[in-house]
């Protein structure tokens, strides 16, 4: 790349992107300050469970290893140590998605609400020992989106 | 990049790596709107789940911004192929760079150029420049090799240079 290309990038860095809009901000911080949401009523997820129970049971079995025994002297740690599994993995699948039509916020904007609800699954694992840990939970957001009719 | 554990806030995370993740999303949609729907989602789920994961966290969140982009055209029957996605034409207007007291006009003339160059040469510069991503990472992203992205990014400068060229020629 000759010089003056160099020097076209050098100029291109020196421009700051626009700043977040307040607005934007604003959302963030409700979403990220706000409570968690309440879980789901449990019989519209009861089903969920069919799938987190085994996911749980399989991680406890990945771990507890019968007639293995730490070496004397040796803490017994949770796959050699907690603090080495790693996250490895994560994702998240949408189960289900509803929109709730039309709300008005206390400040008098109208925003429309959908409910989701995703099955979160994050695997962690020690890479000395192979152990590995796989956590599934369901989740459920809501999201309010203001609208505008312009 | 800073590192993550460095910042004990979102807020503080967010100030710096926000700017450049709305104007990634802002190759990939249509309006301002859509972008910071994209952005808002995709940083909010990032802080409270992703952020301990190992690698890049701007690479992180700029696939997570492309993927919910590509989404929501696919949800809105947009006919956007995966391959071809940065919008060529007919997006919203809007500053996509802070102003500054000093060579506004320069500024002017480098956003506008910008604006001109082919939408795949774009995405490729933004993430290059702006959203600090090497040519493996932006690969990746784009479904490229490295080698076509750093050409792109080569096409992308040379073609600015030519555009900033004939401006000031002209006036």
């Amino acid at each position: 790349m000759d010089d003056e290309l160099k020097a076209l990038e050098t100029e291109l860095r020196s421009l700051r992107p626009a700043p977040v809009p307040d607005r934007l901000w604003r959302r963030v911080a409700a979403a990220l300050d706000e409570a968690p949401a309440r879980p789901a009523p449990i019989a519209d997820l009861r089903w969920l469970w069919s799938v987190a129970l085994p996911a749980a049971a399989a991680a406890a079995l990945m771990i507890w290893q019968p007639g293995v025994r730490p070496p004397a002297g040796e803490p017994l740690a949770l796959g050699g140590g907690a603090a080495t599994l790693r996250p490895v993995a994560a994702e998240n699948v949408l189960v289900r998605a509803r929109d709730e039509g039309f709300v008005t916020l206390d400040d008098g904007t109208t925003a429309r609400r959908e409910r989701l609800v995703f099955l979160d699954t994050i695997t962690w694992s020690n890479p000395r020992t192979n152990v590995s840990l796989t956590w599934t939970v369901p989740r459920e957001e809501v999201r309010v989106v203001p609208v505008s009719f312009q | 990049m800073e590192d993550l554990p460095a910042h004990d806030s979102w807020k503080q995370w967010f100030q710096s790596h926000g700017p450049k993740l709305l104007l990634c999303a802002r190759q990939w949609t249509r309006s301002a709107a859509d972008a910071e729907d994209i952005v808002q989602d995709a940083f909010v789920r990032f802080w409270r789940r992703q952020r301990h994961l190992p690698g890049e966290p701007m690479a992180l969140l700029v696939t997570s911004v492309r993927r919910a982009a590509l989404d929501r055209a696919r949800g809105d029957d947009r006919r956007v192929r995966r391959e071809d996605f940065a919008f060529a034409g007919d997006r919203e207007a809007f500053a996509e760079f802070a102003s500054g007291l000093e060579a506004d006009e320069r500024r002017l003339a480098l956003e506008e150029a910008l604006g001109r160059l082919p939408p795949e040469q774009r995405e490729v510069l933004v993430l290059k420049i702006w959203a600090e991503l090497t040519f493996e990472q932006i690969g990746r992203e784009l479904g490229l090799s490295p080698n076509t992205a750093a050409s792109r990014y080569r096409y992308a400068l040379a073609a600015l240079r030519q555009e900033l060229t004939a401006a000031d020629c002209h006036g």
